[in-house]
């Protein structure tokens, strides 16, 4: 694979959405009839970035943030104010329909699967719209469903799978067409721990065997954690940090969040080290700083100390760490 | 051959919401069914209670049985679409729109195949139930059996037309927000000039002569009366002037959306 090739390259890119202000009751909603007044918010600020072709890069920042719309408009469902983009050298304003042919999308909240229909529906019904070749579409699909397993249940109603056999089949009709580039919009959002991590194995799958180049957004650290190469953080429209994520990690990320639940009542912790979030008599969240005192450590003393019920370590949010790369730029 | 493939792919859409249909069939027919065949009802009594009192045998050339046959058929086609405006309205509004700019497809075209293919559906269930409604109080339509297919083909394209209708207005909601007074408003037209609800020679002359050139007719009156007073020259008059206002109408319709998908905003985290 050639690792140098730019599959997606967007230069300075810009979008404002108007929305209209309305004041309350009656003399307000008059008065928006004759002279009605807008808001702009600057949802993508003067963006610019590459990426090569089997990256896996993850598009982080807290909500509102301006990722979902950047996503929109590399697969040519939003129009930028101004600024350029090329994906698979294609631009996709101008050719969204031949652009379509390269990529597929996910997005979390949208599901693409027929709900009252058994999958292999939706993957029959997507073989046509793709213009697919029928021999090759069996032949991809046979291969797609050995890959995901989900051969068990392609012929059960969408409405009776769970939600990681759901997601399996999105992700499967999603590369059904064998596209170049996926966009994967909040993938996780909604779903529960296990599910979260099958969906993350999926994901690295995906982007090491399919050779695929993977675009997600995400605000869940953990999403990050465990699949990217490469982080691209924004906030109120504009970059703040791309680089890998384990520079992310060893600069910003030095802190994780314990929490522990406990049949005995808890002792007084005796350390600076940690900031207590909330105790109660049976349980405990508190932050520590990774840099000072290895989770390792204090995962130790709690159990030889506790009779531990259930103990979880959660990435401090988003905002936190964005919070810390605006530290370090004033610094410097 | 890549028209073949592209309508292949529309009949593969058609096909599929047919499919999903069936998951509502008890929906269906217990709420909508119910509510057509009291209409039905209402109707028959109507004329039968006109047709008694007037002690005539027809009326503008209609005899009982194929009043009552033409409400049936109107029926059916004017109902089987549902609400289609009110949502292309309202997936404009919430930008879901944009959702279908990166597939490879037309949003009219593709919103058509589903609609068809539900429409379809519908329109069938209700001619049975508004049949059956039809069949107990005036017994069966006095027709040929061979008329069948040609009618079959007129009720087709009037769904056809009737979406390609309701999307043009259903597109406007780009610019103005909200279309259940359109809908409200548009479906009163086919109501009355359309002759969805009696056919239009009960009209005045003047009101009956509008309605006979607007395009609503083409959606209800026409192939209704086409069902009880069949004849061929009728029916190749209907088909041309039906394909005519379709080529028209669609046109008007992707010239409108390829206008609005330029311009299509939504907004995202």
């Amino acid at each position: 694979m050639n690792k140098e090739k730019i599959v997606i390259s967007i230069n300075d890119l810009n979008k404002t959405f108007k929305t209209k202000v309305s004041e309350p009751g009656l003399r307000g909603g008059l008065k928006n009839i004759f002279n009605p007044k807008y808001k702009l918010i600057k949802a993508v600020n003067n963006i610019s970035f590459d990426v090569r072709e089997g990256e896996l890069v993850s598009f982080i920042g807290p909500n509102g943030a301006g990722k979902s719309t950047t996503l929109k408009m590399l697969s040519g469902i939003l129009h930028p104010d101004s600024g350029t983009i090329k994906v698979n050298n294609l631009n996709p304003q101008k050719e969204p329909q031949k652009l379509s042919y390269k990529i597929g999308t996910i997005f979390g909240q949208k599901p693409q699967l027929w709900f009252h229909l058994p999958p292999i529906d939706s993957f029959n019904l997507f073989s046509k719209i793709y213009d697919l070749d029928q021999k090759e579409f069996k032949k991809r699909l046979e291969y797609l469903i050995d890959r995901f397993e989900i051969g068990e249940y392609i012929n059960q109603p969408v409405r009776k799978l769970s939600l990681g056999q759901r997601m399996r089949c999105e992700f499967v009709l999603s590369l059904i067409h064998n596209p170049k580039i996926l966009f994967l919009d909040e993938p996780t959002i909604g779903m529960d721990i296990i599910v979260k991590k099958n969906i993350r194995e999926l994901i690295k799958k995906i982007n090491d065997e399919e050779k695929v180049t993977v675009i997600l957004t995400s605000h869940d650290m953990g999403d990050i954690e465990s699949i990217a190469d490469r982080v691209i953080v924004i906030n109120h429209g504009t970059i703040v940090y791309d680089d890998s994520f384990d520079n992310l990690k060893k600069n910003y990320v030095k802190k994780k969040i314990i929490k522990m639940v406990t049949e005995n009542e808890i002792k007084k912790i005796n350390t600076k080290e940690i900031k207590i979030i909330e105790k109660t008599k049976y349980s405990i969240e508190f932050e520590i700083n990774t840099k000072k005192l290895s989770i390792h450590t204090v995962i130790d003393y709690l159990v030889k100390e506790n009779k531990v019920k259930d103990i979880s370590i959660k990435e401090p949010p988003i905002e936190e760490i964005i919070e810390e790369i605006y530290r370090r730029e004033e610094i410097q | 051959m890549s028209i073949l493939k592209s309508l292949s792919k529309y009949k593969e859409i058609a096909k599929i919401n047919f499919k999903n249909s069936f998951v509502y069939i008890w929906d269906s027919l217990i709420g909508k069914s119910a509510f057509i065949a009291l209409i039905i009802f209402i109707f028959s009594q109507i004329w039968i209670t006109i047709f008694a009192l007037k002690a005539v045998n027809t009326i503008e050339g209609f005899t009982l049985s194929m009043m009552v046959w033409y409400i049936v058929i109107a029926e059916a086609i004017v109902t089987s679409l549902g609400r289609i405006m009110i949502t292309i309205g309202e997936e404009i509004k919430s930008g879901e729109i944009a959702n279908y700019l990166n597939k490879p497809y037309n949003y009219v075209l593709y919103k058509y195949a589903l609609t068809i293919g539900r429409g379809l559906f519908a329109f069938l269930l209700t001619f049975i139930v508004a049949g059956i409604v039809a069949y107990l109080t005036v017994g069966l339509p006095v027709i040929k059996l061979y008329i069948i297919p040609f009618v079959l083909v007129i009720c087709f394209l009037a769904i056809t037309l009737n979406y390609i209708l309701m999307s043009i207005f259903g597109l406007f909601a780009f610019w103005i927000e909200e279309t259940s007074g359109l809908y409200f408003i548009y479906q009163k037209f086919v109501f009355t000039v359309g002759g969805m609800l009696v056919p239009l020679e009960i009209f005045p002359l003047w009101l009956a002569k509008i309605g006979l050139i607007l395009p609503f007719s083409y959606i209800a009156y026409h192939p209704a009366k086409l069902f009880v007073m069949f004849d061929f020259i009728y029916f190749i008059k209907i088909l041309v002037i039906q394909l005519a206002w379709i080529v028209v109408f669609l046109s008007i319709s992707l010239f409108i959306y390829a206008k609005i998908s330029k311009k299509v905003s939504i907004n995202g985290g």
